[in-house]
């Protein structure tokens, strides 16, 4: 064997030689690549969680950070102001983002079915126009529909006036503002998820809707028991994607609504820009952070945990 | 050898070139503002015939809406290449202090300034009595009505005490026609923090004495309670009062429309007014804010505004920064002994705070309908607090103040919210 060339891998051996062997040049290709994502990922993850646990103002050096243990959770999680505002913020995520993936995800099928059938011309136009919306810079999107939600002048009122109903505050009332931003972000979200469920809806093989047709079911059946099962894994994957999406939502509550009226449009991700940058709240700030991404964590682990008991055992 | 000596000469000759181009280097400045681009212009002009007797230094804008201007500030403009100069409200002055953001005038500056504003504003730009800023602008509020809607609704003039400024809006509102009496706005925070604090302090009160939240006191529950009077009785409609990010939206168009009878608002709101109502501009007027039943005179709220400047900038162009804007704020820069930065304030309808520029302004302040429900009252205004947490405790009350507006507070639960969140912030941010 010649100095210098490595003998090729002999993959029936086992043990630790053959680990050495092969794991050397495969770290050796994979550093660069682990590397970047350690210094881009693991290491400001790091950082973040080290400063939730230190009394930290963002506007010094790290070397001024003095550890205060767990206080900075405890205070995100207490009674004092901070602590309500927290999870007043942590309240209005979670709402924003169920009402977000309620909508989107069933709409998303439906203009899926509708841009996949091939009975009416139009199809391709149709995604073509739905995904636009996802193409929309969100400043542009929250321009129009500050105007669009104005309680006076808006269109929205003025349709719902022509067809007899009572006009609506949208974003002036916090009763209506949380949904109003939602509605915003389904109009502009749901042709992205209409793609991933046209796709889903491609890979089902037509050998089986074809047996189910010949079998007698209706395109009702067809959809319930074929269509919908043969999604699950785009949809879950769909479901995932909203709820990262929906978590950090943040450009149309700075753009437009700025957490109000009466902090009811304030998310987790304006509360933390809020605590963390304009009061300069580095630790409480992180620690928020922190519980968000634990919040999301559990949340997308719960859900791929359903989605395998539904699935039951292979 | 003769290779060698062409060397030598061609590396001496550029090595004198470098250190030539680096020593004549031009200044760069950075200037942060929220302005609108009109104004960002005018600031612009003066900086290029600034730069006719300061060739070597180059500055730059840079505008923000208002709402993002701290955190632009904070996010930004606090490193050694951030932002060389910004303009802020006087709220914010001591957080920025104590995180080192700010630098200290130096003394000649702050002699010139301390000689040459009213003391009250330069306490406003000053942590522990050493300034840190020049000042610039100063604003304070008053009661803007539409002179039409009151001679529709039969209202000789604008209300002079609480009772009457109820009885007026009552007749102001006219349901039917979607038409409120008195306008409350919401999600802004000096919008909304400001009015109540110009209506409490003309009732006598105050928000915070020596530090310490007084908002327990009977003035100010007299305050809540006309709050919760107009919102009950229907004559503030909370959904017409939200503003947007840019401080415009439905409560602003509401009052340009003619559907809110009367408000309360700063004066740097005038150019607002002007750009939404045209030729109807002239249908407003304003008159200082109503006595409350505990107060003795008509009395608002003021603030300030200031420029700053980076502490973490290399010295030289902190220096270079001191002295554009010792000339920007100095009376040579603009017509008629006027500072240039007078000068572009009174073109937004502004009141400048420094005292010669007040005083080659003052016949279009007096002359100014507009300004003079400000003007009136400026000499018995009370400035906003300036302490650490400001923004926080601003923050804080507005909120509680929309929680009343909207129905989920009582004005007495209001009250109790208010003073009982506001120690807990001015306590764990003066730690």
């Amino acid at each position: 064997m010649g100095r210098g060339l490595p003998s090729p891998p002999r993959f029936h051996e086992t043990g630790p030689r053959m680990a050495n062997r092969v794991n050397l040049p495969a770290f050796a290709m994979l550093a660069p690549a682990t590397g970047l994502i350690a210094v881009f990922v693991f290491i400001p993850m790091a950082l973040t969680i080290w400063l939730s646990l230190q009394e930290w103002s963002t506007q010094t050096g790290f070397e001024t950070a003095r550890f205060v243990g767990l206080r900075n959770f405890f205070d995100i999680f207490g009674s004092t102001t901070v602590g309500r505002d927290f999870k007043t913020a942590l309240a209005n995520t979670a709402i924003y983002t169920v009402l977000s993936v309620a909508m989107i995800l069933p709409l998303s099928v439906a203009f899926g079915l509708l841009v996949h059938q091939k009975l009416a011309p139009g199809g391709v136009f149709l995604r073509t126009v739905l995904f636009s919306t996802y193409m929309v810079p969100m400043i542009a999107v929250a321009l129009v529909f500050s105007k669009l939600y104005s309680p006076t002048a808006g269109p929205l009122n003025q349709i719902l006036q022509w067809v007899g109903l009572p006009p609506s505050p949208w974003l002036s009332s916090p009763r209506t503002a949380l949904a109003s931003i939602v509605l915003l972000n389904v109009w502009q979200q749901v042709g992205y998820f209409t793609v991933l469920a046209v796709a889903g809806l491609t890979q089902i093989p037509a050998a089986v809707l074809e047996a189910a047709t010949i079998d007698g079911a209706n395109p009702l059946q067809r959809f319930a028991y074929i269509k919908l099962p043969l999604l699950g894994n785009t949809l879950l994957f769909s479901a995932v994607i909203a709820i990262i999406n929906a978590v950090q939502v943040f450009e149309p509550v700075a753009l437009i609504t700025q957490g109000g009226p009466v902090d009811s449009t304030n998310v987790l991700t304006y509360h933390i820009r809020r605590v963390g940058i304009e009061f300069a709240q580095g630790g409480l700030g992180s620690a928020m952070a922190v519980a968000l991404m634990l919040a999301l964590v559990v949340t997308i682990a719960a859900l791929f945990a359903f989605a395998r008991a539904r699935a039951g055992p292979e | 050898m003769h290779l060698f000596r062409v060397f030598a000469r061609a590396a001496v000759g550029a090595a004198i070139l470098l250190s030539t181009t680096a020593l004549s280097r031009a200044a760069e400045l950075s200037f942060l503002t929220h302005w609108a681009p009109e104004t960002v212009a005018k600031l612009q002009a003066a900086a290029t015939a600034y730069s006719r007797s300061h060739p070597d230094t180059k500055i730059t804008f840079r505008a923000v809406p208002f709402g993002d201007l701290l955190t632009t500030l904070r996010a930004s403009g606090g490193g050694p290449h951030g932002v060389t100069m910004a303009s802020i409200y006087d709220a914010w002055l001591p957080d920025l202090v104590k995180n080192q953001l700010v630098a200290r005038a130096p003394e000649p500056i702050a002699a010139e300034t301390k000689s040459n504003w009213p003391a009250s504003v330069i306490g406003a730009a000053s942590v522990g009595g050493v300034p840190y800023g020049i000042p610039n602008e100063i604003d304070l509020y008053a009661l803007n009505y539409n002179k039409k809607l009151f001679a529709e609704a039969g209202v000789a003039g604008p209300p002079k005490t609480w009772d009457e400024l109820l009885s007026d809006a009552k007749k102001l509102t006219d349901k039917s026609k979607g038409q409120q009496g008195f306008g409350l706005i919401n999600s802004w925070t000096a919008g909304v923090v400001h009015p109540f604090a110009s209506l409490l302090v003309s009732n006598g009160g105050d928000l915070v004495v020596d530090g310490k939240p007084t908002l327990d006191t009977k003035p100010a529950k007299q305050t809540f309670e006309l709050y919760e009077t107009l919102i009950k009785s229907g004559y503030s409609v909370p959904s017409m009062g939200t503003a947007d990010a840019n401080t415009t939206g439905p409560y602003l168009d509401n009052f340009v429309s003619g559907k809110t009878g009367m408000i309360i608002m700063a004066n740097w709101w005038e150019s607002a007014l002007k750009a939404g109502m045209g030729d109807k501009f002239s249908e407003i007027a304003t008159a200082p804010i109503p006595v409350g039943p505990s107060g003795d005179k008509p009395r608002s709220i003021s603030y300030s505004w200031m420029t700053v400047v980076n502490a973490k900038a290399p010295a030289e162009e902190q220096k270079e920064a001191w002295d554009f804007l010792d000339w920007l704020n100095g009376p040579q820069s603009g017509p008629n002994g006027a500072s240039a930065m007078g000068d572009i304030l009174m073109s937004m309808g502004i009141l400048p705070s420094r005292n010669s520029d007040v005083s080659t302004f003052r016949p279009r302040l007096e002359g100014d309908p507009f300004l003079r429900g400000y003007t009136e009252t400026l000499a018995d205004a009370k400035g906003f607090p300036v302490l650490l947490g400001g923004q926080e405790f601003s923050e804080s009350l507005q909120k509680t103040l929309e929680a009343m507006q909207f129905g989920q507070l009582s004005a007495a639960a209001a009250q109790q919210t208010a003073q009982g969140d506001a120690v807990q912030i001015l306590e764990r941010n003066a730690k």
